[in-house]
């Protein structure tokens, strides 16, 4: 039996291999008749984090991402099903950190701006 | 043998990336307008620094985690993002004053104003972290860190007198100027304990793999590496006090604090000057901006490393970056260092509860650190020291504001 709260929420999401993903910014229950409530997915993204911090920072987080955003969907669900195992440091899911789209950011930034500058990877010399 | 090592290595480092524009300005003006008066405030922010450094690197050895996750993970979002957001401004301005304090001494050694020099600075800084590791940042500081040495070297040829040293670690009350002299207290405070050095520090205990048997190396690099810093801090003061004080010179300006070794070294003051606060900006603008990426990727949970190629941290890359670029920016506006390191100093000292208060809970958090938790010895000394910066710095902030 966990704690939801203390067990889930907030913490470090790492991909099949290990690498970093994002950390758990919403949880989603599912309210079940006579029997305790279940994790249903985990949310990862800038607007359900926002959304923890109120209505109107929700609103501005969805402004932003309709605006700038490069994720597909501004909040990344991950089903409880996907969740390989977890420990008191991080939770694993079945996702690669290459493509998920919880690090769209990553490689947009990678592409479009660190690539660009020299000197960036060992990328470089080929 | 190798925990020996990094005990050594440990204490190096903080002394050379201990002094940095933040003690250097601080100390230099306490002692031109107050003599030894103001050590107390310096002894009251080492004790400060001890804890809070020895706490963060218990944290880290003990549970593996730093502390921007560990209190995003413990309190949850809502309560790390106050101090969070208060974290990134306290960083983008004292980046913004080391980046001030490397253009100064190179306009000292061209004669081109800081203002030019700025951005050439930031670039310089931005290389350093594009292409070489956290160990080669670290190592480099520590040796070239020690030529703020020149400081205590000076300050022992002007053989002040023990029992006025000690006297000034006793605190009083100003016979004149209360406003300046409660003013450069909080400062000198908020100089000591500037938060990258947190953040820095406890990240780098991750990265060196530290775990629950590197507890008494923690302890040994905090105290006696702390300690040897505030010697350098104390040595500027003191210099100051000798030099200023004698002819009533109050440093208004960075080119008058410039020329408080040329007693002593003639010929190379001016240079020494020039080289040893460049030297310790460069420093410690790097920890800043590491700190402050080490800080966002921890919070969000993204890949970090101070030894990864920027593509592959692209995120984490994308901060330093950015925030190099704000901060030489604001500076080649033409904001005056002098004040940028004041101001920035002094919020140090007023943010301190924000950003302390959720830590020293998380350092009594008994089901991690267990017998490691914080004893109650521990958590008296820095809650009394943190009421005490923040009564002051809550005082004069608006002395500050009115005075300018």
């Amino acid at each position: 039996m966990h704690h939801l709260i203390r067990d889930f929420l907030d913490k470090q999401v790492v991909d099949r291999d290990g690498e970093p993903l994002g950390r758990v910014d919403a949880l989603v229950l599912e309210l079940r008749e006579g029997r305790p409530p279940r994790v249903a997915e985990l949310q990862l993204g800038l607007v359900p984090l926002a959304r923890r911090l109120g209505r109107r920072a929700e609103a501005l987080a969805e402004t932003l991402h309709r605006r700038w955003g490069v994720r597909p969907s501004a909040r990344h669900r991950i089903p409880w099903e996907r969740v390989l195992d977890f420990d008191v440091h991080r939770i694993r899911v079945d996702e690669s950190a290459e493509d998920s789209p919880a690090t769209a950011w990553e490689r947009w930034l990678r592409r479009h701006l660190i690539e660009r500058i020299p000197g960036s990877g060992r990328e470089d010399a080929s | 043998m190798k925990k020996a090592l990094q005990l050594a290595l440990g204490i190096v480092t903080s002394v050379g990336g201990f002094f940095d524009i933040g003690n250097l300005v601080t100390g230099v003006q306490a002692g031109a307008a107050f003599g030894f008066q103001l050590l107390w405030a310096l002894a009251l922010g080492t004790l400060l620094v001890i804890f809070l450094i020895e706490m963060s690197g218990r944290w880290a050895a003990v549970t593996g985690k730093t502390v921007p996750e560990s209190v995003r993970e413990a309190f949850g979002f809502r309560v790390w993002c106050v101090p969070f957001a208060i974290l990134v401004i306290l960083h983008l301005m004292t980046l913004a004053a080391e980046i001030g304090g490397i253009s100064f001494a190179l306009e000292m050694l061209t004669g081109v104003s800081y203002r030019i020099w700025a951005l050439p600075a930031g670039v310089m800084l931005w290389l350093f972290l594009w292409r070489t590791t956290f160990d080669a940042v670290e190592y480099s500081m520590a040796i070239l860190g020690m030529l703020t040495l020149v400081f205590v070297v000076a300050a022992r040829d002007y053989r002040p007198e023990p029992a006025a040293l000690l006297a000034g670690l006793l605190p009083s009350l100003p016979q004149q100027d209360p406003t300046q002299y409660w003013l450069l207290a909080v400062s000198i405070v908020g100089a000591l304990i500037s938060p990258y050095m947190l953040y820095f520090y406890s990240s780098g205990a991750i990265e060196a793999g530290w775990n629950r048997s590197y507890i008494w190396v923690n302890r040994g690099v905090s105290v006696v590496g702390m300690t040897f810093g505030a010697v350098i801090s104390a040595g500027a003061l003191v210099v100051s006090a000798m030099v200023f004080g004698p002819r009533h010179i109050t440093v208004d300006s960075m080119g008058q604090a410039a020329l408080m070794l040329t007693e002593v070294f003639p010929f190379w003051g001016y240079a020494l000057f020039a080289a040893a606060i460049g030297i310790a900006c460069t420093g410690a603008a790097l920890e800043v901006s590491l700190s402050l990426a080490y800080m966002t990727a921890q919070t969000f949970g993204w890949k970090w490393g101070g030894s990864l190629e920027p593509r592959e941290e692209a995120r984490f890359a994308t901060v330093y970056t950015g925030a190099i670029l704000a901060a030489a920016l604001l500076m080649t506006a033409g904001l005056d260092p002098l004040k940028v390191t004041l101001l920035s100093m002094t919020f140090n000292a007023a943010a301190l509860p924000a950003v302390a208060v959720p830590f020293l809970l998380l350092m009594n958090n008994r089901r991690l650190l267990r017998g490691d938790a914080n004893g109650r010895f521990s958590n008296a000394a820095v809650v009394l020291v943190i009421v005490v910066s923040f009564v002051l710095a809550v005082v004069s902030i608006p002395l500050l504001v009115m005075g300018n």
